[in-house]
């Protein structure tokens, strides 16, 4: 019995480890093996020549790959504080005792419903220069028509609110899990101690809903790091690559450029980003 | 005698989960301004989040001709159920559709089947290297899927599976199951385990007391699970696009496509097809509401 | 029952026995294409294509199997299937892709078969030599596309332009800014100028008509001996970024997003640099009486009256991949597709540009002329008609044209300066 239990939870695992082994894990270590190596389209059927790190090094000198990290900062910060800003928001007001809140959580969600290609089509619309609803709007009301997809300064944050449109619902969803695990009775003691809404608020609800926090702020990081589709399909990573993030970077490289090794050094430079960020999270917000 | 006892324990649980349910809202009478405040905030949530699809759903009832007008009109001048008919009855996206809820209702059982064994193991076993492979599946999270379309290929080439929905029932599992395996670990750590240890020890073995007892149990958990998965299953482009091209394994988001061609975009069409995609992952959604933020809140996950 | 069950059983695998064996008499064959799309054009050819294959080959049964993809995924399909060496027949090369497949190893060398077959002399040379790569011929370059400027008679009639007036670079600023004056207020814009990432194929007939061009062969290429290098950087490109730069001024606004012609067919501009395909735009019943309302001049404006002018071409390449298992049939199958008689029913229908004389001004022509409004015009620009380089590096070089292009457009920069940024790094693209 003993024996056997020891082996069990491996055996527990093996059905979803064989399929992320096969599945993820090992085209992750093809594109290790390819980054190392000189792989595009043009040698993708002869032999690979081994360069070593000359890959990463190509990529540090290319100044649109600082500017695609700058970029990217922009972006996953503006992307993240916005989804999380509105998400928690949207779900402390939702947990209040409000008539059809279920409701309009339900239509919240919606936005998540919508695959991000579709969604980026969508907004490539709306906020098209001359012809989107929304300058038009704006004209109506007697405001300049602004240059949502083609002023540099701009673009970048016309993608991040397509990205918060797109990514909140996530967070609302999972932080009203969060808020729900909160022991009612936790509240009715600071209401008999006197205590204000705003300070219950912040001396029992937000502490404990941080585990919550630190696990969808980590997921919503990595998702907007990695995303690419909006950015692809709404400005092509233009004007100027002042929309162009890593990810976008990384796949022009790969499939527009044919460079399958650079992508593939720009995806691993992604996965190490990702990475900091989490250990970040995880130090600063778990204390 | 055993099954009475279980039988007992459920229903206490189910009363628990019931009362917790009803009290968890914070229960203080807010005064007029704040009520203010409040319906204030939730009418500029739903002026943001809804805008957008009011006009993809006032699209998808325009003529063509009108859909591209300008100056855009928010209420369709003569609404037609055209595009909507159009969509519903062209051969190719009805057949996209259905293989679309093959490859969704498939990779949900999939990824929710072995998510559950993944998460109990860890949720009721200690073992070598357990912590090293939670961080593993945390970092799962970090690989950007689309650099990985090239070998993906290429392996499902080598085993003849391309263009099979059943591939892409396998390949979806990496969006899905680490996030699953986390979020089923959690819930199953809050059945308390002496409820399955009386079983085992009543002879029942473990699969038997995880079909018995655990499943049964954390059924809300299980709800969540199963609409992210479908959820993501349902909205992949990129991998189906590339795996999955012909037209008997086509699934709807990039049958959609066709619509977005080089030379014009057939906004009403594409509009209607747009809204026929929300469609069954907002009905799962809404069905399974209350038992997914039941789900997630006792599934509560310490990451 | 058992016996019922077991003798229906026998009799069924008896009668399938049957069907196989008669049906085993004809070879089943099935060819596998990956084209771009829209999808309608491919469907009206293939339909007429296999059939055709099939009556040539009684004793086979010929099934194509073709998916149709978007531009891009086209591409990463086309790429993927090489890696994983999945058999494909027949794929649609866009024109500028062509030398970095041929390069990769990823295309059949169709030199002897288009030299037994002996077609070469129908197509326009231009054309012709799109499908080559080093000299060998790679793909056949199965129908193009011209751009040209159209108007709204009525438009520029209400904002008093004489249409003649379009023809030079400063007729065509000032009647820009005179229909932005007239025509603003009903949200109509003046011209057009294509902001997307393909920004280059709108510049580059400008740089052509001045006798620049994108690239150059050079002596001393550190590995290549000689090699390109880029050209674009010339006075002429200059002079040519000069004038986008002055259209940007004159208030004509690069557009980001472009809906290929539909934003001219919605009367959104009153004019429109736009390829032959925006005919595609306009209902097929509106056809006949179109040059009534709409306006074509069969060229980019010139610096001065007299100057000739030049255009680009842009189109699909039929290749077939080194994969293919079935590369005679395959070959077959090209022809058909590019058979006058079956090429033009699709022509005609979509409206594009044939790449083959017979088609263009030989005895095909005729119905396509009373069809496709304006169609010789449009043939008249082929032989002013320049394409892209085809070399690997192509993409890449092109994306550093739009940073340019870009520069100007939206950042203030310089012609001159954004040009010798963006060259130096197309030579090091190059290998320079």
């Amino acid at each position: 019995m003993a024996q056997i239990s020891k082996l069990q939870p491996y055996l527990f695992l093996a059905p979803s480890f064989a399929i992320l082994l096969v599945f993820l894990i090992f085209p992750l270590s093809w594109n290790i093996y390819i980054a190392l190596h000189d792989v595009s389209l043009i040698t993708l059927l002869k032999e690979w020549e081994y360069v070593g790190l000359e890959n990463f090094v190509t990529l540090f000198d290319d100044p649109n790959f600082y500017t695609s990290l700058k970029v990217t900062l922009m972006f996953v910060g503006g992307s993240v504080a916005l989804q999380f800003g509105m998400g928690i928001l949207m779900a402390i007001v939702l947990n209040q005792q409000i008539r059809g809140s279920g409701v309009y959580r339900a239509i919240l969600i919606i936005p998540w419903t919508i695959s991000a290609v579709i969604a980026a089509f969508s907004f490539k619309f709306i906020l098209d220069d001359n012809f989107g609803i929304l300058n038009f709007i704006l004209n109506q009301l007697g405001v300049e028509s602004v240059g949502w997809l083609s002023d540099p300064n701009i673009v970048i944050w016309s993608l991040v609110m397509a990205n918060m449109w797109y990514g909140t619902p996530f967070t609302l969803l999972f932080l009203t899990a969060g808020l729900l695990s909160i022991n009612p009775s936790l509240y009715e003691a600071a209401r008999i101690d006197g205590a204000s809404k705003m300070r219950s608020l912040f001396h029992i609800t937000l502490p404990l809903l941080k585990p919550f926090m630190i696990i969808n702020l980590i997921l919503i990081t990595m998702w907007s790091v990695n995303l690419f589709d909006i950015q692809l399909i709404m400005t092509g990573g233009g004007p100027l690559f002042s929309s162009t993030t890593a990810s976008l970077y990384m796949y022009r490289q790969a499939f527009e450029f044919g460079l399958l090794s650079k992508g593939a050094a720009a995806g691993i430079i992604l996965i190490l980003i990702n990475l900091t960020v989490a250990v970040i999270y995880v130090k600063f917000l778990r204390r | 005698m055993k099954q009475d006892r279980s039988k007992n324990e459920n229903h206490k649980f189910t009363r628990i989960f019931k009362s917790g349910d009803k009290t968890n809202h914070q229960r203080t009478s807010s005064g007029l301004g704040e009520r203010l405040i409040l319906y204030g905030l939730i009418a500029i949530f739903l002026f943001i989040t809804f805008s957008p699809i009011v006009w993809i759903f006032s699209t998808s009832l325009k003529q063509n001709q009108e859909a591209m007008s300008f100056p855009p009109k928010l209420i369709p001048e003569d609404p037609t159920l055209e595009n909507f008919i159009f969509v519903l009855t062209d051969p190719t996206l009805v057949q996209s559709l259905l293989n679309s809820f093959i490859v969704s209702i498939g990779s949900t059982l999939l990824s929710v089947t072995v998510s559950a064994l993944g998460g109990y193991a860890f949720a009721r076993f200690e073992f070598k290297g357990k912590n090293m492979i939670i961080s593993i599946i945390l970092g799962l999270f970090m690989i950007p899927v689309v650099i990985n379309i090239v070998p993906l290929y290429i392996m499902l080439a080598d085993l003849g599976l391309l263009n099979s929905l059943f591939a892409l029932m396998l390949t979806f599992q990496i969006l899905i199951i680490p996030l699953n395996i986390l979020l089923l670990k959690s819930y199953f750590e809050t059945i308390p385990q002496d409820l399955e240890e009386s079983a085992l020890l009543d002879g029942c073995s473990r699969l038997g007391v995880l079909r018995r007892i655990t499943i049964p149990l954390s059924m809300p958990g299980f709800a969540i699970a199963a609409v992210l998965s479908f959820r993501f299953a349902w909205n992949e482009f990129i991998l189906a696009v590339v795996l999955a091209n012909h037209p008997d394994s086509t699934v709807f988001q990039v049958a959609l496509y066709q619509f977005i061609s080089l030379y014009r975009i057939d906004w009403g069409y594409l509009s209607a097809g747009i809204t026929i995609a929300i469609i069954p992952v907002l009905v799962l959604m809404l069905s399974f509401q209350k038992n997914m933020v039941r789900g997630l809140t006792l599934g509560a996950i310490r990451g | 029952m058992v016996f019922i069950l077991s003798s229906a059983f026998l009799i069924s695998v008896i009668f399938t026995g049957l069907v196989n064996s008669l049906y085993a008499q004809k070879e089943q064959v099935t060819l596998t294409a990956i084209v771009a799309e829209p999808k309608e054009r491919w469907d009206v050819l293939f339909d007429n294509a296999s059939k055709k294959l099939n009556e040539n080959h009684p004793d086979m049964d010929i099934q194509i199997d073709y998916r149709v993809l978007p531009y891009d995924a086209t591409r990463t399909q086309i790429l993927t299937s090489m890696a994983g060496r999945t058999p494909i027949d027949l794929i649609s090369v866009d024109q500028i892709w062509l030398g970095e497949f041929a390069e990769g190893g990823f295309l059949t060398d169709l030199t002897q078969n288009a030299t037994s077959w002996g077609r070469e002399g129908d197509w326009y040379p231009v054309n012709w030599e799109g499908g080559k790569y080093e000299d060998k011929i790679y793909g056949i370059w199965a129908w193009t596309d011209v751009r040209a400027l159209w108007y709204w008679k009525d438009l520029l009639r209400d904002a008093g332009v004489d249409p003649r007036t379009l023809e030079t670079w400063n007729g065509y600023l000032s009647a820009a800014q005179k229909l932005n004056d007239a025509l603003g207020q009903q949200g109509i814009q003046g011209s057009h100028l294509v902001g997307a990432s393909h920004s280059p194929d709108m510049w580059y007939p400008y740089l052509w008509m001045l006798g620049g061009d994108i690239l150059e062969e050079r002596s001393g290429h550190p590995t290549k001996g000689t090699y390109w290098f880029p050209a674009y950087n010339s006075t002429e490109g200059v002079q040519s970024l000069e004038f986008i730069k002055r259209q940007v001024d004159a208030g004509i606004k690069p557009q980001v997003n472009h809906f290929w012609g539909q934003e001219f067919a919605d009367k959104k501009f009153a004019m429109m640099l736009e390829g032959s395909w925006l005919l595609g735009t306009f209902p097929r019943e509106q056809w006949a009486g179109l040059n009534q309302s709409v306006g074509m001049i069969p060229m980019f404006p010139v610096p001065n009256e007299g100057n000739k002018s030049a255009t680009m071409m842009g189109g699909w390449v039929l290749s077939i991949p080194e994969t293919s298992e079935n590369k005679d049939l395959s070959w077959e199958l090209l022809t058909l597709l590019v058979d006058p008689e079956i090429l033009t029913t699709m022509l005609e229908k979509e409206g594009y540009l044939p790449t083959q004389k017979p088609i263009a001004e030989g005895s095909y022509s005729q119905s396509l002329n009373a069809t496709i409004p304006y169609y010789s015009d449009m043939i008249s620009m082929i032989p002013v008609g320049h394409s892209r380089p085809n070399i690997p590096e192509y993409p890449q070089i092109s994306d550093n044209i739009r940073e340019a292009i870009d520069g100007v457009y939206f950042g203030g920069k310089d012609p001159g300066q954004a040009l010798q940024e963006s060259a130096v790094k197309t030579a090091e693209v190059l290998g320079w």
